[in-house]
Formats: C-alpha cells, sequence, structure tokens
C-alpha cells in the first residue's frame, strides 16, 4: 500500500502579503456578476484575465525566462484561492495557466515554451483541453480522433467534445491516436497544440442545464497540425496526460466552486436569527472546508518540491467535489427558502445556480468513480 | 511524516506491538490493569513525553504527547496514555512534583457548591490512578490538587471497548486551591483531551485501513480476491479518503499548538476523526463480513474503540455546533480571512 501523504505546511510571510495585495486588488476592482459567482472558474472575461495578467499572476510559477513569475506553488495557491474564494471570473486563462502551460514547461520544445508561455502569461492566449470525445469519456483510451503522417506535420480527423470555451480559446492541446491499438491500450496516443482558428476544424456550442454557453463539440475535417507542434514524445501522450492530471485536480478549484453560497446562507441565517439551530450544519461544513485546505495546500508543497502526487490530488478532488456538491444540499435544508433562477441575485439565485452546476463538479477532470479507481490501485487493491 | 513522528515511531513502536497481547486485553478488560505493561511505558520515560528537560522530561512537547498518542491509537494500546500524559503535563506546569505515578484529570468548569458532594462521570481509569488530578477554578483563577484514591469514592464503568470510564464522588471540602495553573482554561484542557482521543482515532483509522485493504487482498469469493471487485474498491477508496482527511486534521491540530489558531484546528480535529471513525467501522466491517465481528479477531480491537473515542471529549456534533457558532458570529464576510489564518 502506497502510503497517502499530507504533511501539513503553512504559509510564510512572503504568501500573506501578496494575499493582501490580492484583496485589495479585488476591492478596487468592484463587484463581479452576482450570476457569475458560483463556479466562476468557469466563468469567462477575457479582460479581467488580462487585469491579472498585470499584476503578474498568469505563470506564476513559470521561469521568468518565459515571462514567469517565479514564485512558488504556494505563492500561486494563495492568489487563486483568493480569486475564488471570491467568485472571480478566471475561466478565460484557468487551463491554460494551470495545465496547459506547465504541461509545455515538463514535455514541451523551446520553440514551443518560447512561442506560448509568455503569451499566456500576458493573458493572449487561452488553451482549451482536448480530451473527451462523443464516445469517449472515463475510458479516455478509447479515443477515436487519430493524426496521421503526412509531409511537414500532421492531419487530424475526429471530434472532441465538452469543450469548455473553445469558441473564446486560441489554442488547444489535442490527443490524438497516432499508432493503432495495440494490447497495451494506452500506447499510441499523442498530443498536439492546435490552433482553433485552424482551416478544416468546426466549433459547434452545446448550452448546459443551467444555461451556460461554455461547452462546445468540435470537428477536425483535415486539420493540418505543422510537426513542431507535437507535444512531447510522440505516442506517449498518455502518460504526457496523467502528468497533466496531478495538476488539475488539487486545487482549490475542487471545493470553492459552491463557497459563496456558504458565505451568503451565514449572512440570511444570521440575520433571520435561525443562526442557532444552523449551528451544527454549518461547522460541519466549515470543518470539512478547514481540512480541505489543510490537504490542498500540502499537495500545492509537493508539486513545489518537485513530486507528482498523482493519488494525493486524486483524494483531494473526489473529497473537495463531493464537498462543494453537498453544500447546496445541505444549506438549502436549514435555509428553507425555494431556488430562483430568475431572479439577478442574493441567495434563491445563488441556491439555484450551485444545484444546476453541481453535477458537473464530479464529472469534470475524473469521474469521482475514477478517481476512486486510482485510489484504489494505489492501496494495492488492483 | 515529520521528524517528531518519525523519532516517536522509531522509538516507541516495539514497546507498544509487544503491549497488543491478548492477555493484556483479557486483563484490562476484566477490570484489572495491566502494571508490568504501564511499568515498561513509565520505565522508557514515555510518560514524561510532554514534560520540559527542567522538568524532568523529554522536552517534546505537547506536540510529542499527541505523536505518540497517536501511536498508541494505532496499536490499541490497552493503557491510559492520552489521559496520564495530559495529567502529568498538568500536574508539572502547576508545579506538582512529578513521581511517575498514574495521575489522570478530572476537570470542573464551573465554581464548586460546597454544600453537596460532587460526583463526576465518565473520568478514564480512575480506579487504577494512584490519584486523580482535579483542575477547578477559583475565582479567576484554575487550581490543580491531585487526590488520593484513598480519599474518593469511585464506581466503575467502562466503554464499548472496555477502557475503565469511572464515576468518582468527591467532598468538594477536599479541593483544597494549592497549585496554580496559569495561562490556561478549562476549556483548553478539555480540547486536549478532545485531540488526545482524536490523535488515538486516527492511529486507530490507519491500522483499520491497512486491516481491511489486507484482508481484501487475501479473501477470495467467486473465484477471486474481494478487493478485485469495484463495489469493494470503491468503498476502501472512500474509507482511505476519510482516514488521510483524519490524519491531517490531527497533524494541522498538532501544528497550531500554542497559537490563536488552536482551538479552531482542534475542533476540526476532532469533528474529521469522529466522522471518519463511523464511517471506518462500517466499512471494515462490511468488508470483514463475519470473521470480524467475533472477538477473536482483532478488529475489534480497533472498531470498538473508535466507536467508543468518537463521543469522548465531544463527539462531532458538539464540536461543530460550537465552530458553527463561532462562525455565525465571526463579523460580516470575515469566514474566509478567518478561514485563511488557519494555514499561517
Amino acid at each position: 500500500m502506497q502510503q497517502l501523504n499530507f504533511e501539513p505546511v503553512l504559509t510564510a510571510e512572503k504568501e500573506e502579503i501578496l494575499r493582501e495585495q490580492v484583496r485589495d486588488f479585488l476591492k478596487q476592482y468592484g463587484a463581479f456578476k452576482p450570476g457569475n459567482m458560483i463556479d466562476s472558474w468557469s466563468v469567462c472575461d477575457p479582460e479581467f484575465s488580462r487585469c491579472l495578467a498585470k499584476k503578474g499572476w498568469l505563470g506564476m510559477t513559470w521561469p521568468s525566462e518565459y515571462g514567469g513569475g517565479d514564485k512558488s506553488y504556494l505563492e500561486r495557491y494563495v492568489v487563486i484561492e483568493e480569486l475564488l474564494a471570491a467568485g472571480a471570473p478566471v475561466g478565460a486563462h484557468w487551463v491554460a495557466d494551470r495545465q496547459s502551460g506547465p504541461l509545455l514547461l515538463r514535455f514541451g520544445t523551446q520553440e514551443q515554451r518560447e512561442h506560448f508561455l509568455p503569451k499566456i502569461v500576458n493573458g493572449e492566449c487561452f488553451f482549451a483541453i482536448g480530451m473527451s470525445e462523443p464516445n469517449s469519456g472515463s475510458d479516455l483510451a478509447s479515443i477515436k480522433t487519430h493524426a496521421e503522417r503526412v509531409e511537414g506535420g500532421w492531419v487530424v480527423n475526429g471530434s472532441k467534445i465538452w469543450t469548455s470555451w473553445a469558441h473564446a480559446c486560441h489554442q488547444m492541446i489535442t490527443l490524438c491516436r497516432t499508432a493503432p491499438a495495440t494490447e497495451n491500450r494506452h500506447a499510441g496516443l499523442s498530443q498536439f497544440i492546435v490552433d482553433l482558428e485552424a482551416e478544416g476544424l468546426t466549433i459547434r456550442p452545446i448550452v448546459t442545464l443551467a444555461g451556460e454557453k461554455h461547452f462546445n463539440e468540435i470537428f477536425f475535417d483535415n486539420v493540418f497540425v505543422p510537426d513542431n507542434r507535437v507535444v512531447g514524445k510522440l505516442n506517449d501522450g498518455w502518460n504526457q496526460v496523467m502528468a497533466e492530471l496531478a495538476f488539475e485536480r488539487s486545487g482549490p478549484e475542487r471545493f470553492l466552486s459552491s463557497y459563496q453560497l456558504l458565505e451568503a446562507a451565514i449572512r440570511v441565517l444570521r440575520q433571520a436569527e435561525l443562526a442557532q439551530q444552523a449551528d451544527t450544519i454549518i461547522g460541519q461544513y466549515v470543518a470539512r472546508l478547514m481540512v480541505l485546505r489543510q490537504m490542498s495546500l500540502s499537495v500545492a508543497n509537493q508539486l513545489q518540491q518537485g513530486k507528482l502526487p498523482v493519488n494525493e490530488a486524486s483524494v483531494v478532488k473526489d473529497l473537495g467535489t463531493s464537498f462543494e456538491q453537498e453544500l447546496p444540499e445541505a444549506m438549502r435544508l436549514i435555509l428553507a427558502i425555494e431556488p430562483r433562477p430568475s431572479v439577478d441575485q442574493g441567495i434563491q439565485r445563488l441556491l439555484s445556480d450551485a444545484i444546476l452546476k453541481a453535477p458537473s463538479f464530479s464529472l469534470r477532470g475524473g469521474t469521482r468513480e475514477i478517481l476512486r479507481g486510482i485510489i484504489a490501485r494505489g492501496l494495492g487493491l488492483r | 511524516m515529520n521528524e517528531l513522528s518519525q523519532l516517536i515511531e522509531d522509538s516507541a513502536t516495539r514497546l507498544f506491538e509487544g503491549f497488543a497481547t491478548e492477555q493484556a486485553y483479557q486483563t484490562m478488560e476484566s477490570g484489572e490493569f495491566p502494571q508490568t505493561l504501564w511499568q515498561d511505558f513509565v520505565n522508557d520515560g514515555w510518560l514524561r513525553t510532554a514534560l520540559t528537560e527542567e522538568q524532568g522530561g523529554a522536552g517534546l512537547g505537547l506536540a510529542g504527547g499527541f505523536t505518540l498518542m497517536r501511536l498508541a491509537g494505532y496499536h490499541a494500546v490497552p493503557l491510559p496514555i492520552v489521559e496520564s500524559l495530559i495529567a502529568t503535563y498538568l500536574a508539572a506546569s502547576s508545579g506538582i512534583e512529578i513521581n511517575d505515578e498514574l495521575l489522570v484529570p478530572a476537570l470542573i468548569s464551573h465554581p464548586i457548591d460546597q454544600s453537596s458532594d460532587l460526583v463526576l462521570s465518565n473520568i478514564p481509569w480512575a480506579r487504577h490512578a494512584s490519584g486523580v488530578l482535579f483542575v477547578f477554578p477559583v475565582d479567576d483563577q484554575l487550581h490543580t490538587v491531585v487526590i488520593r484514591l484513598g480519599d474518593l469514592t469511585i464506581s466503575s464503568d467502562h466503554n464499548m471497548a472496555g477502557e475503565p470510564r469511572d464515576e468518582i464522588t468527591i467532598n468538594p471540602k477536599q479541593l483544597i486551591a494549592n497549585n496554580t495553573l496559569s495561562g490556561m482554561s478549562v476549556e483548553q484542557i478539555y480540547s486536549w483531551l478532545a485531540l488526545g482521543r482524536a490523535a488515538q482515532i486516527s492511529g486507530a483509522l490507519r491500522k483499520v485501513l491497512l486491516r481491511t485493504v489486507d484482508y481484501a487482498n487475501e479473501r477470495s469469493q467467486f473465484g477471486r480476491q474481494i478487493g478485485k471487485f469495484q463495489a469493494v474498491q470503491q468503498q476502501l477508496a472512500v474509507q482511505a479518503e476519510m482516514t488521510s482527511a483524519a490524519i491531517c486534521a490531527v497533524d494541522a491540530a498538532i501544528a497550531h499548538l500554542d497559537t490563536e489558531q488552536e482551538w479552531e484546528l482542534i475542533a476540526c480535529a476532532k469533528i474529521t476523526n469522529s466522522e471518519a471513525a463511523g464511517y471506518a467501522a462500517k466499512t471494515a466491517h462490511a468488508v470483514h463480513a463475519a470473521i470480524g465481528f467475533t472477538q477473536e479477531y482483532p478488529l475489534q480491537l480497533s472498531t470498538r474503540r473508535l466507536w467508543s473515542w468518537r463521543d469522548e471529549y465531544g463527539n462531532e456534533g458538539d464540536w461543530s455546533s460550537k465552530l458553527g457558532r463561532h462562525c455565525m458570529q465571526l463579523e460580516n464576510d470575515s469566514l474566509w480571512s478567518w478561514l485563511t489564518t488557519q494555514t499561517t
């Protein structure tokens, strides 16, 4: 059995000064649209992302030679948890900052790093995730989108789906089959950086049940990708994707998606003098949040130490998304109000948004069952 | 694992492993005291874990004490580790001479009514102690006094794991304020006892997880190990998640001892561990099936303790209510800034 390690870590003065800077910035920036506060990392606001870029809060952990901030993972953690807790619309740059940039730093060519990273840092280049397909969800190795060798590059055919903000992004890291599947289903997959403006590429919107317009389906009809846009090793895409997921699964966005509802509920309960009956429920949820912060921060620190805590990241994501999904269920019981999507703001709107958006929390980035399978493997059961 | 845990684990593991014998549990559960084990524990100096070197201790502080309690929970040690360590720490802090005898704590939070006998229940291991260390307030000052067993009336009781939880009756006139405890409150000492239980739970949770995973990998049904079934894997994965969270919560509370955030993280630790205790026990028994439901099989040594400890010194409901009330009373919109002070 592999030990799961969540050694606690404390932030230092350096991080706390940064925290105050983010709070000052948010205060000056003003209020966000209430309808965007739940799951605010799925809200795309390129203008806001560029404001963050000016503050140096994109690509914070990357080396300065690519325009990065040379900061630690703990410093990045502090900045992003402040933004998420405030309900800031960080969706435009989220994927590029969290996983595409780190992927290129780990596996990309020098040319790719020099070309893309400074643009990401400046808030000029947003990335989408090209993994899921209409017939490949949890079973990612079954993807059908394939790339064929041609002179000077590759030709991609197939389709990707559930691609958040593809219509607002510039590039997409696209997982394709480049060799037929063998007994090892994970072999023969490769990652490409695909320009979303490329010829032969069509983006079709899909509206979510909450009425959001971030999802898309993307069709590839003989889309040419030059050789210099292959990421890392050809046919080794699976391992690269797994490394990418360690970055994707453990951050505070995995438990703060419905946090605004908790604050709002406390405000309402306090005014309505319902506080006393609600104490226990509020305390339970606050305690869960306290531990999740400790655990997520611990994983950030392990990433800083150059470790790849894949199992720990899965633990944080499963516990975290359970928390953010169960929170609206608990709040509706103690608030005893009806959710209303029709009002612009207030607790009824937050509750409605949280309930309607919650199903996705445990689907994106690996479903609950997949994560528990990974943890079970770490326990030595598979 | 940090250096302190490593140090304690390296040096106490062999001792504690030797304690987990059938005979030791039988002795304890029949109402006797495993005296030789206790003597080994004391002779190795562990009773003085939390004392400073000037006090003749190991200088590992309460942090070292809680780390030792976690290890004791892992090994289901049938001795009053939490109680004796904290009582000894309090005695030394109030200037009482330490004779390596077994003291257990009894906390009184309200001013004492002198007109009638005082009855205190759930006093752990009292019948086996040399004395009970009473902590009680007089005016604005906390006092301690050790009352010898002969001066108390004891009515024996025990928890679901067979650990002594006695009722003591004392004439309040005996509580003479000789020694003072400064810079502490009854509430704080109670929270340390709660953290002691949380630490024991987190150790037991780790043991139960290991046992259950091992069993799932050994036991075969339908032609394969039961751990190969997804239905079993998914439950064990959740048990592992809750166990990790529980251990992390205890670590965080230990890291915040002696800071402004101390009680908040202790509350969180007791809530997280008490919640995980129920889930882990339930899952472990489901996976072990009938064999786990026997006295002969050692799973019950951990699960009966989990079911007992989760309610002692405040269950998850009590601590949640206290934590929730605190959050409700924070100034407007300051929940987040309050939360973020907990990782500094």
